[in-house]
């Protein structure tokens, strides 16, 4: 405790009063400034602003000094006042918040346990997928469309220009339901389905499951195609191959380069096979890519007439493409997978991982 | 087909490396699959698509290269010496089967083993050489792409020939010495009395060239591709021929293929050749197909110069006539696949470069297309069930027969109506799934076998049931599957899994803003294989939608699974979709406080929450805005066969803030119905 000042209070001078202010102020600065605990302010705090305070008594003998000068020195007392109390309040909050410090200190737990929550689940990697390509087309204004899976042969294959009997059905290998029912061996299936109800011009994507009768360390006897197509008037080759670059830059980056093939399919004429840079090797040569820097990744080419005679379109009135792509492929290549049968086998590790 | 580089080399003199010779191919549509060396010669292994039967020959290739690197084709020259004697007697009794038929006998030959470059050259193509006339009949197969067959004529009855459907006749020994059951529309190649080969298939073992073979009849012809197809699909047997007759030879060719193994027969065995009976009776005749060079264009999407056009369908052997800003070209014979115009736009992109042509994007008229709801809804509910911490599965569609037994269904379960493929792999995947339940079971069985816990899959996936209709009805199904292991986590609690499967569906339905739904239990189980004990009905708007519950042990052991899985099933994702209110409606704040109070009351055992709760709000008043269920609690002190539960109710009125006393008179309200309808006691 700081010993009490000094300071004669009975003899009125305006200057003796000012003087009695400052010093009272310069004083609490010195106090507070000293103080070491929240019980000093406190102590402080009855001091000066007490009922018996210094400063309080100050303000008592207010009505002792002539009348014209009350104005100004009650306001310089009532500026003192302000000034000490910031200082105590200011002191106080230094003190209280430290206080609380040491006290909360003492509660610790330990961070290092791991937190509370479900762990979030996964897509299967053929969803991730099949939902980064249809966004792709429907933000160019395709259409998503179904078809079934159980498929009647016309679709699967007589309308899109394989007749019976003809070698071109050795090229997928088809498991059969009966005579004239298939499990479609391909999403281009959906196609004149899609045309029979609707007329161009179309664009549309049918994203879904297909089968063939096959199963060895690189073939699972059913996968998931995304077939795309459009038809309109005027819709050329060139097209077809600026859709597909867009396509696979958007999935592999713009440092991927395509390759166009000429190539077979019955539906399709001209017809192409694409293959994109190896994705693994950049063109080098890996045993992802066989040595040769290339990956095939995709079938396409200009409808064939015979598929729009089916759909009931005017074949010169109406040109158009259409493409197939397998999704289980793009996402080997996208994520390094180098055993196709791991998409069915549906192993938690490997889902994990997407 | 196998194509060696030197072979090919004696028909076009290219100058290119065999890697580059390769390319070349490859990006002509030819595509060369494997390039392996064979003693000094590389071999092309190159993938031929149907729609090219040309290629299916060194020549064509040969012509194929001509024509894409403009260097010209050097062809075979055949020369037949005197000729002696009269060519065979040969019949056609069906000219629609085999519009072709040439022959020719030679005399006096001398089997034996080939010369060395005979057999090289069939090794290095594939084929084991056995001996001279059967590896000539070979080597032209090779050459020309036409498939021949030597009859050891005086094992020929009458030393003539039919051709002829197999009218009656079952059976057939082939060469192979195999006895084939025929298909009834077999074409047969028949002497005086008896079948003698399966046309375009296979020879017969009655008349196979042999050691002892001192005249020979030589066959080149021409069968009907699909009738081909058919029979060598019936009799499970595709031969080198087969696959070419199937896929079409060269008409026009047939005689000089013909007279060209007649020629290394006589080099290389001997012989004395008779004249040929080419038997044709109505010439292949090509018509011509016409195109617009602005067609061409507008169809690959850059402008190609006509003498371009012209000039490629010369080098690929098309007749080619100018006809205005147009063409009208006739194709080679061997190019069946030329048909229409595009097929010759095809042709002039693929000579152009498919490289060569620019990339650009079409024009299209702006369009709306309409919202897909259901594939919307499936996004939502899959990322929902990812949220929750389910991952996704994708199973086969495949469903094994026997996952039905093993779920106890009952033989009158419509899941038991499958759907049969004549021709699977396996038994496990011989028909097609008509509940997504095996295939979750499996994978949780495979999880837990490679030692994975806490497992938690869910799928959205087709199930076919059938419709009375040609197809089957295909319905999106959900389903779930959840493996609780209480040791994943620390933090994990120790409750029941079904809680927490029932935890996500309501999350779920939160999510997607459904509402009027309820977990019921029926008088009888709700599906055979769940726990009768621990399972119930989904209802969503008075519609029994689906089903949860914990797996039947029994079944569970049937799938080899160990502890306890909850399911959850929804049977057709369209009831989910058709509960989803179609827009969001902005319900204002309230404008007054709530007064909260907490009951807890004393039950029997066997009362259910629901039944509670369902009282509680059944209370005459509309200050009730919410009931809470915050414990349940059973032992001492409340009595064995009784149970406490302890709801929050929240009193608040619409128009004003309440009053105690008002809200008192409801609470009391509801404790008195508590008891009159429970029997419940209020616990202090
Ligand atoms: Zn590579």
């Amino acid at each position: 405790m700081t010993p009490r000042p000094s300071i004669t209070l009975w003899k009125w001078s305006k200057k003796g009063m000012l003087n009695d202010i400052e010093s009272i102020k310069n004083l609490a600065q010195d106090d507070i400034a000293r103080a070491g605990s929240l019980k000093d302010i406190n102590d402080l705090k009855a001091k000066y602003l007490g009922r018996k305070g210094l400063l309080t008594r100050k303000f008592s003998s207010l009505g002792s000094i002539p009348r014209e000068d009350r104005p100004r020195v009650g306001r310089i007392l009532n500026e003192a006042k302000d000034f000490i109390e910031s200082l105590l309040k200011k002191q106080e909050d230094i003190f209280r918040s430290s206080e609380l410090d040491k006290s909360l200190r003492t509660q610790q737990i330990d961070v290092t346990v791991p937190g509370c929550f479900i762990p979030a689940g996964h897509l299967h990697p053929v969803t991730r997928v099949l939902d980064e390509i249809s966004a792709i087309f429907v933000s160019l204004g395709f259409t998503v469309e179904e078809g079934p899976e159980v498929e009647l042969d016309y679709y699967n294959f007589e309308a899109l220009n394989f007749p019976k009997d003809h070698p071109a059905r050795d090229m997928q290998d088809t498991f059969f339901i009966s005579d004239d029912v298939v499990l479609r061996t391909h999403t281009s299936s959906v196609q004149v389905r899609v045309m029979e109800k609707n007329s161009p011009p179309l664009r549309v994507i049918a994203p879904g499951k297909v089968y063939r009768c096959d199963a060895d360390v690189s073939h699972i006897p059913m996968f998931h195609q995304l077939e795309g197509f459009m038809v309109d008037r005027h819709i050329r080759f060139s097209d077809l191959k600026g859709v597909l670059e867009l396509l696979i830059h958007r999935v592999f980056g713009r440092d991927t380069s395509l390759r166009f093939r000429p190539s077979f399919f019955p539906f399709t004429e001209p017809s192409a096979e694409i293959d994109i840079s190896c994705v693994i090797c950049s063109g080098a040569g890996c045993h992802v890519c066989g040595g040769t820097g290339w990956i095939e990744i995709l079938g396409a080419g200009m409808i064939n007439p015979r598929v729009y005679e089916k759909a009931g379109y005017d074949p010169e009135l109406y040109t158009g493409f259409a493409f197939g792509l397998g999704i289980e492929r793009v996402a080997m290549l996208k994520y390094g997978i180098d055993d196709i049968r791991l998409f069915p086998e549906n192993d938690k590790r490997f889902l994990e991982q997407f | 087909m196998k194509a060696s580089y030197k072979w090919l080399k004696e028909f076009v003199d290219f100058n290119l490396p065999p890697d580059k010779l390769a390319h070349t191919l490859t990006m002509a549509g030819l595509e060369v699959e494997e390039i392996e060396e064979f003693e000094g010669d590389t071999i092309f292994d190159i993938g031929i698509t149907p729609n090219r039967p040309d290629c299916l020959s060194i020549r064509g290739i040969a012509r194929e290269i001509s024509a894409v690197l403009e260097i010209p084709f050097k062809d075979i020259t055949v020369k037949i010496g005197a000729e002696e004697g009269e060519g065979p007697a040969v019949e056609i009794e069906s000219p629609e089967l085999c519009p072709r038929y040439s022959s020719r006998i030679i005399r006096g030959v001398k089997p034996g083993p080939s010369p060395e470059w005979l057999s090289k050259r069939l090794e290095s193509c594939g084929i084991r050489p056995a001996s001279n006339i059967v590896d000539i009949t070979n080597y032209v197969l090779l050459e020309l792409g036409q498939p021949m067959h030597a009859f050891d004529l005086d094992k020929l009855t009458g030393g003539r020939i039919v051709v002829r459907q197999a009218a009656g006749v079952e059976k057939f020994r082939t060469l192979d010495g195999e006895e084939r059951k025929l298909p009834a529309e077999a074409l047969l190649i028949w002497d005086a009395e008896k079948p003698v080969a399966i046309a375009g298939v296979m020879g017969g073992r009655n008349t196979e060239v042999s050691e002892s073979t001192l005249n020979i009849l030589l066959e080149s012809a021409y069968f009907k591709p699909s009738l081909v197809r058919r029979t060598s699909r019936a009799l499970s047997l595709s031969t080198e021929s087969s696959y070419r007759f199937e896929r079409g030879v060269d008409i026009e060719a047939v005689t000089l293929a013909l007279d060209r193994a007649a020629q290394l027969i006589v080099q290389t065995a001997g012989g004395r050749v008779t004249r040929m009976t080419d038997n044709y009776p109505e010439p292949f005749e090509r018509g011509k197909i016409r195109v617009s060079f602005k067609k061409i264009s507008s169809v690959i999407g850059v402008d190609i110069d006509g003498a371009f056009v012209e000039k490629t369908l010369g080098n690929l052997g098309f007749r080619v006539e100018r006809e205005g800003e147009g063409i009208a070209a006739v194709p080679p014979g061997y190019r069946t696949d030329m048909e229409m115009d595009v097929d010759i736009i095809e042709e002039v992109a693929r000579l152009y470069g498919y490289d060569r042509i620019p990339s650009t994007l079409p024009t299209m008229q702006m369009s709306s297309p309409p919202e897909h709801e259901t594939q919307e809804l499936i996004k939502t509910l899959k990322n929902s069930m990812v949220k929750s911490g389910f991952s996704e599965v994708i199973n086969f569609s495949f469903l094994n027969p026997d996952a039905l037994e093993k779920l106890n269904l009952p033989p009158d379960d419509k899941r038991r109506d499958i759907i049969h493929i004549r021709n699977p792999l396996r038994k496990e995947e011989s028909a097609m799934r008509t509940t997504l339940i095996p295939a979750l079971l499996n994978n949780i069985a495979l999880n837990l076998n490679r030692g994975e816990k806490m497992l938690r899959f869910f799928e959205v996936s087709r199930v076919f049931l059938p419709s009375g209709g040609k197809l089957p009805d295909e319905i999106t199904q959900f389903a779930a599957v959840y493996h609780k292991d209480v040791t994943a986590s620390i933090w994990q609690d120790k409750h029941d899994g079904f809680y927490d499967l029932k935890g996500t569906v309501e999350n779920l339905f939160l999510e997607l803003k459904i509402k009027r739904y309820s977990f019921e239990r029926g008088a009888s189980p709700v599906e055979p294989y769940l726990h009768p004990g621990k399972s119930c009905s989904i209802v969503i708007e008075g519609r029994k939608t689906g089903s949860l519950g914990t797996l039947h042990p029994g079944v569970a052991r049937a799938f080899d699974i160990k502890g306890d899985v909850i399911i959850l099933e929804i049977h057709d994702i369209e009831k989910i979709r058709e509960a989803v209110p179609a827009r969001i409606t902005y319900v204002p704040l309230p404008r007054y406080p709530y007064v909260e109070r907490d009951i807890a009351i004393i039950v029997s055992k066997d009362t259910t929450v629901a039944q509670a709760e369902k009282i509680i709000r059944g209370t005459d008043t509309d200050i009730i805005e919410s009931v809470k269920l915050f414990d349940i609690y059973t032992g001492k002190p409340i009595p064995e066969d009784k149970k406490s539960l302890a709801f929050s109710i929240r009193y608040r009125s619409a128009v004003k803030t309440l009053t105690d006393s008002e809200v008192d008179a409801v609470h009391s309200a509801i404790i008195k119905s508590l008891e009159a309808e429970l029997g419940a006691e209020l616990r202090s």
